[in-house]
């Protein structure tokens, strides 16, 4: 019994800055909130949560050469944790320059303060998600994220749709979290700890030749999925996506369509990777399968929706889809160990961070697209975006530059992204679902190019009521427009960088002094 | 009879089973909260059972967090629903249908 033995040096601070700046940052706009005069608290909110994020960004330079664990390996700094850290924070500084000019907008009847708060306190959540090396920290960010969107959710609360999106996105969300942490309990107890690498070490170990182990291991597996499938929004547990995109404010829609999303992902790749990866030939088949439903379903729906919002959250479960075929390419062989020689497919996980990195930029930007629209009073409905070529030039060209990047076309970033994730496809041997994103690609080819050619091609009916400048909002459009035409072709550095995330598989040195990442039967 | 780690299991199994059911069938919004809870505090006993089972007591930190969160999501959830139901005068989860294909 090893329960006292406990380590009581104490952690390592150094490990931890990025996540550390967010939370002050969080703390700091508490205070900044109560103490600015309200006339003020727009400029310096604003200008505060950015400053924050770019400091948490630069420091994840001194954490990215890291490759160690503390608080008693329950957060790890390494590879994988870099890379999300850097998806989620870029997601953070746009869904801030986004949503700014809306609160402003909006600012007599909203707290702007709240806003930034909540925001904060969720990228914090997805941050302990993505350097999670312990059940408890993945569960206890998922929810610390999911419980700050909700409130973002129904942050307009006279608007009726917005409350009803959130109350939906609130009761299936919790229903999620009690599934995944029936998952956590069952993964817990078959290997007698929570700390990642210990599950791992402890279920590769005993796995074999137990029967009834077997089928308690692929309870545990199901329930995990089917939690963090409702979380990522894969069919069939996307029931809550469209209702929520279409309920919440046009820029937090934008920020819950990636961050909790990348929160999810997170703790995907954590949990079955990381923590069940000596399984890899138990979940990767429910994976794909689920990948090809999501891919199929979102985008066959997305071809019936005249509101943009509801077809932009159909095309965000494609995209989970896609995202989901990366994690299926992952497989390990047999035999079990640190050693990375019997990974077949880390190539997989790659291609999904990528993904993910890409879809930020992808896919905000049509939200902020949208946004800047309503913003002059304008629908989101097809209807209401006929013929903006030729009143508002340079808005459509980006939307037609981010509907063109989501569809799949070379040189924009999406190409890329959908190109890496096919290669790993074909890489583990699975042809067929390369194929089956190739034919989904196709299927989306038709919405995305539909809304170009409305743009471009109708009269334009619909005038713009209001006139407003929207400086922040714009400067995050042309950054996006940027990030899309450029980084794909940067894509070699990127990959490698998204490479690192295997040093993830093996155990962190600890700097605690104790062996929190031993490796023991308990 | 004594009492194996097989009927804690058991009993949060069918715990967790009654609150699921509970949130597939029931239409009131407060009770498909409190299902949910149930099966939040079901999970909870499995925690302690393993815990006790494997000699360890990451367990049964997780039992207490999963407390804390649940406390939270209380939190959030009765504000909202509040929200909706002042808006509409019910809680029956077919009323709240503004948002649709």
């Amino acid at each position: 019994m090893d329960l006292l033995n406990l380590d009581l040096s104490g952690p390592q601070w150094g490990l931890v800055w990025p996540q550390l700046i967010v939370f002050l940052l969080a703390v700091v706009l508490v205070f900044a909130d109560a103490f600015i005069p309200k006339h003020r608290s727009f400029e310096m909110l604003t200008g505060i949560s950015i400053v924050g994020y770019l400091l948490a960004l630069g420091a994840l330079y001194w954490q990215h050469d890291k490759h160690a664990a503390t608080f008693q390996g329950s957060f790890r700094a390494d590879g994988l944790t870099v890379f999300l850290s850097l998806i989620i924070l870029v997601a953070a500084i746009f869904s801030v320059l986004t949503s700014a000019n809306y609160l402003k907008d909006y600012g007599e009847r909203v707290p702007i303060g709240e806003y930034y708060i909540l925001l904060a306190f969720s990228v914090l959540g997805a941050l302990l998600v993505s350097s999670a090396g312990d059940l408890i920290t993945i569960f206890v960010g998922i929810e610390l994220t999911a419980l700050a969107t909700y409130v973002l959710t129904g942050y307009t609360k006279r608007n009726a749709q917005a409350v009803e999106g959130a109350l939906k996105y609130f009761l299936l969300g919790i229903f999620a979290s009690a599934i995944l942490l029936y998952g956590m309990a069952w993964a817990y107890g078959l290997s007698g700890s929570t700390g990642l690498d210990n599950i791992r070490a402890n279920v590769g170990a005993a796995v074999e030749g137990q029967e009834w182990f077997e089928a308690s291991v692929l309870l545990a597996l199901l329930l995990l999925i089917v939690g963090l499938g409702f979380k990522i929004a894969a069919v069939p547990f996307h029931m809550w996506t469209p209702d929520a995109y279409e309920g919440a404010p046009t820029p937090v829609t934008a920020y819950m369509s990636v961050i909790p999303k990348a929160a999810g992902f997170a703790a995907m790749i954590r949990l079955l990777v990381q923590g069940l990866g000596p399984l890899s030939e138990d979940w990767r088949w429910l994976i794909a399968v689920l990948a090809v439903l999501t891919m199929m379903l979102g985008n066959i729906v997305a071809l019936s929706q005249r509101n943009l919002k509801r077809m932009l959250a159909y095309s965000s479960i494609a995209h989970t889809g896609y995202m989901m075929v990366g994690l299926a390419a992952y497989r390990e062989g047999t035999g079990f160990g640190n050693d990375l020689e019997n990974i077949i497919g880390t190539r997989g996980v790659s291609a999904l961070l990528y993904y993910m990195l890409a879809y930020v930029f992808m896919n905000i930007g049509a939200f902020a697209v949208l946004t800047w629209i309503q913003a002059r009073g304008r629908g989101v409905t097809l209807d209401d975006v006929s013929g903006l070529a030729s009143t508002d030039p340079l808005p459509a060209a980006a939307m037609a530059v981010f509907m063109v990047s989501l569809m799949g076309i070379p040189p924009l970033i999406g190409f890329y992204a959908k190109y890496y994730v096919i290669l790993a496809a074909m890489e583990a041997d699975m042809l067929w679902l390369a194929i089956a994103v190739v034919l989904a690609s196709g299927i989306s080819a038709y919405f995305y190019l539909r809304v170009v050619a409305v743009m471009y091609f109708s009269s334009s009916d619909v005038t713009n009521t209001r006139s407003v400048r929207t400086p922040l909002l714009n400067a995050s459009i042309i950054l996006l427009v940027i990030g899309n035409l450029v980084l794909g072709l940067f894509s070699a550095g990127i990959v490698d960088l998204s490479e690192d995330w295997t040093n993830a598989l093996t155990v962190a040195q600890t700097t605690d002094g104790a062996d929190a990442a031993q490796v023991t039967n308990p | 009879m004594e009492l194996t780690a097989n009927y804690f299991l058991g009993l949060s199994a069918a715990l967790f089973i009654i609150g699921l059911m509970g949130v597939l069938i029931r239409r009131n919004v407060l009770i498909i909260f409190l299902c949910v809870e149930l099966m939040t505090a079901a999970v909870g006993i499995t925690f302690v059972t393993f815990s006790r089972e494997t000699n360890t007591l990451d367990g049964q930190a997780f039992a207490l967090f999963s407390i804390a969160v649940a406390a939270a999501e209380a939190a959030v959830g009765l504000a909202l629903i509040l929200a909706m139901s002042r808006r509409t005068r019910s809680v029956d989860i077919d009323d709240f249908r503004s948002l649709k294909d």
